[in-house]
């Protein structure tokens, strides 16, 4: 029903004109008080008014300081017309505020869906596939990027219209984001994305494999959100899927990805599955088991626990104990590189350049770095 | 443009015993290219990154021009920031990177094409324009992310390490342009980096620091001619200063340093400053500059009392210098820079006069300057 389409109908049915009428507010409130029974907000419930013994007041809609009202003779209807002119009035309202916003229509969508997700986690039925009124009309069913968003800073107003209208105008294409917990969000991202930079152009470099454009694109997301958003935030991201057959097990593996990498990798802010086996491995054993093997290896000496070393061995180790690359990075001579690895081997017995024992070190400092904040 | 002022500024991780940043106080002047420098861990980029507003600040105060930001999010802090990892957005063509923060911001089309294509001819990129960020190589990229900040015209440009991942070559190059271009632009920079040579090559002012501790903050020149400590006297310079350990002992109305291998004789100017300091009869740290080692017969001859004897273990040649690895001169292997056409040679016992109007003298205990800044 659209302009005044509405006022013409209940004038025929009544067969008697309507006038609609502006007052102030103060006016429908003093009308309140000779009228026991109406709603004291104009807009309630059909809210009617006795403006006078002699005219009705029925409130169409209000803003901040006046009421447009249907003005009528308080003789010329039947108090089944009363009701009837009430009632459609509060469908007419409900109506405009559905058709006014559908951004709201799908933000509550995308929460229904939020909450649907984390109850099936909360119950551990990580196959569980989308109930089809929430597929966001079957927008569900194609494949799509998941990023898992978790940020550091307090929450704001409007962060989701805020967020999403970032993020529709860093991927220029639809994307949908669900907000889960308190400044956890999904992200799904198109998988155009990926197509995109495959096809266009060629690398300078080598063939990028999908990870390697999934790194990209998180990290470049993550910068984004970092520096145009809100400061600092941790940004996971899986390969693919299709979320209605999926979105709950992909959650599952965000979440455990984001809190791996957080406990293991604390300065880390982009964090990648792929990337967390052995982390994923190490965290499941046992905390006495753990706390035995570190007390048996570090007691061989606390070498390992030298900042410069762990920082030299961090570094080794991310360039694929390459030791020439190693010095160029922690900018130090070949020879103190290798000086220090030397004095590593003297102590502890571990010569890093073997494999063998550059694993069982890779393996320590994962595991220093969790028992060391105990 | 504005400058950037820090009041007492910490940095603590929770969880964590000690304070990353400790007590920063700096006041960078509108277009001042400041410099952080210092090892891995020192505290320089989580110090920058509490300027971009990446990370909280513990305690403090932080200013920029006149405005206290402690909780000004960092897209609202007037900065742009450029970082080691370049994370362009993969999926935008370099103009749509440069573009992208303009577009947030809701600049006119007009002024961003304008700003986008002014950058671009800055940089020399007005070709690469349409391209991937694929499609690019390393110092493309840098000078496409150099872009992506120039166009935002801010107060202050952050950079982490932005040339780290360039090869040498490039990196040089970079240097110059990036220098440039600060002073063309006549902005407020804060560039942090590892490597000494582009700290002292580029800022107005370094400022080195250790352990979350800012050890001093000065020109190059005064860096590099008066450290205030061991440390940075030894972080500064390439090859770093030497250090022997001895003890101060006068003779005669001469003050002496003698150490194993060691026997010279001070300037009556610093002799005066260790004698009123006390120094007599203790034990102090030489600090000797590789190049203020000299074989030419002039200065030998002029300086009868600073010459000592040692054993060449290594000469490398690079051409218009010579380095030479000298034994028998405290217990530590010195490093004496003579002229490339210098006949030294390895194994050969050589007679160097060291030039004692440039020596650096530190308290054995405190690791301190005795001869203070100048």
């Amino acid at each position: 029903m659209s302009g005044t389409q509405w006022k013409e109908q209940l004038e025929h049915i009544l067969g008697s004109p309507l006038r609609l009428k502006q007052i102030k507010l103060t006016e429908w409130h003093k009308a309140t008080a000779l009228s026991a029974d109406s709603p004291s907000s104009p807009v309630q419930s059909g809210a009617v008014k006795v403006a006078s013994d002699q005219w009705l007041w029925f409130a169409v809609q209000a803003d901040g300081n006046s009421v447009e009202v249907l003005e009528l003779k308080n003789g010329e209807v039947t108090e089944t017309e009363r009701n009837l002119i009430s009632w459609s009035l509060l469908h007419l309202r409900q109506g405009k505020r559905a058709s006014a916003s559908p951004a709201h229509e799908a933000e509550r969508l995308v929460e229904e869906l939020g909450n649907w997700i984390q109850e099936a986690i909360d119950k551990g039925t990580l196959q569980s596939e989308v109930p089809d009124h929430l597929t966001a009309g079957g927008r569900l069913f194609a494949k799509m990027i998941p990023f898992l968003l978790v940020s550091e800073q307090s929450p704001r107003k409007n962060t989701y219209v805020e967020l999403e209208k970032l993020l529709k105008s860093f991927f220029a294409e639809e994307v949908m984001l669900i907000p889960l917990k308190e400044q956890e969000w999904l992200i799904l991202g198109p998988l155009s994305l990926l197509n995109d930079t495959e096809n266009e152009e060629r690398s300078v470099e080598d063939d990028e494999t999908e990870e390697d454009l999934l790194t990209s694109m998180c990290s470049a997301l993550h910068g984004m959100l970092a520096t145009e958003w809100i400061g600092e935030c941790h940004l996971a991201v899986a390969h693919p899927n299709t979320p209605a057959k999926s979105i709950v097990e992909t959650l599952a593996l965000l979440r455990e990805t984001v809190y791996l990498g957080r406990k293991f990798h604390v300065s880390v802010n982009i964090h990648l599955p792929w990337l967390l086996h052995l982390e994923r491995l190490l965290n499941s054993i046992p905390e006495p088991q753990r706390g035995r093997f570190m007390e048996q290896v570090l007691n061989r000496s606390d070498v390992l626990l030298e900042p410069e070393i762990l920082m030299t061995l961090e570094t080794f180790f991310s360039l694929d104990c390459n030791v020439s690359e190693t010095a160029k990075k922690l900018y130090i001579h070949r020879n103190t590189l290798l000086y220090r690895l030397d004095k590593l081997k003297q102590e502890t017995g571990l010569d890093v350049r073997v494999f063998r024992d550059a694993v069982l070190v890779k393996i320590i400092l994962l595991l220093y770095k969790v028992t060391k904040r105990k | 443009m504005a400058g950037v002022r820090l009041e007492h500024v910490y940095k603590k991780y929770p969880g964590s015993e000690t304070a990353s940043v400790t007590d920063v106080n700096l006041d960078i002047k509108d277009k001042e290219f400041l410099v952080l420098v210092g090892p891995s861990g020192c505290g320089k980029s989580t110090t920058l990154r509490m300027i971009a507003g990446l990370e909280e600040i513990s305690e403090g105060k932080l200013f920029i021009g006149e405005r206290l930001v402690n909780d000004v999010a960092p897209k609202d802090r007037d900065i742009a920031m450029v970082f080691q990892s370049y994370a362009l957005y993969p999926h935008m063509n370099v103009y749509q990177n440069m573009a992208f923060g303009l577009k947030l911001r809701k600049f006119k089309k007009a002024d961003i094409d304008k700003r986008v294509r002014e950058a671009a001819k800055i940089l020399d990129i007005e070709h690469l324009l349409d391209r991937k960020p694929k499609a690019l190589s390393g110092g493309q990229r840098q000078r496409v992310a150099l872009g992506r900040a120039i166009v935002r015209e801010p107060q202050v440009f952050l950079m982490d390490e932005p040339l780290s991942n360039l090869d040498a070559k490039l990196r040089g190059q970079m240097r110059a342009e990036i220098s440039k271009l600060a002073k063309r632009l006549e902005t407020t920079v804060i560039y942090v980096t590892h490597d000494q040579i582009e700290a002292m090559t580029m800022g107005d002012r370094i400022v080195v620091m250790k352990d979350g501790f800012i050890q001093q903050a000065a020109s190059p020149e005064e860096l590099y001619n008066n450290p205030v400590n061991m440390f940075v006297a030894g972080f500064i310079g390439a090859p770093s200063m030497n250090f022997i350990k001895g003890q101060l002992t006068e003779q005669g109305g001469a003050v002496r340093f003698k150490a194993t291998g060691v026997d010279v004789t001070l300037t009556e100017g610093r002799a005066q400053v260790v004698r009123e300091k006390g120094y007599i009869g203790k034990e102090v740290v030489l600090g000797i500059r590789p190049e203020d080692f000299h074989d030419e017969p002039v200065f030998m001859e002029a300086s009868p009392n600073s010459i000592v004897s040692a054993n060449v273990e290594v000469a490398e040649n690079l051409g218009h210098e010579k380095y030479l690895y000298l034994a028998g001169l405290g217990s530590d292997t010195v490093i004496a820079r003579v002229d490339g056409r210098s006949t030294i040679k390895e194994a050969q016992n050589v007679k160097l006069a060291i030039d004692m109007n440039k020596i650096h003298m530190f308290d054995a205990a405190t690791e301190l300057s005795v001869f203070e800044n100048k």
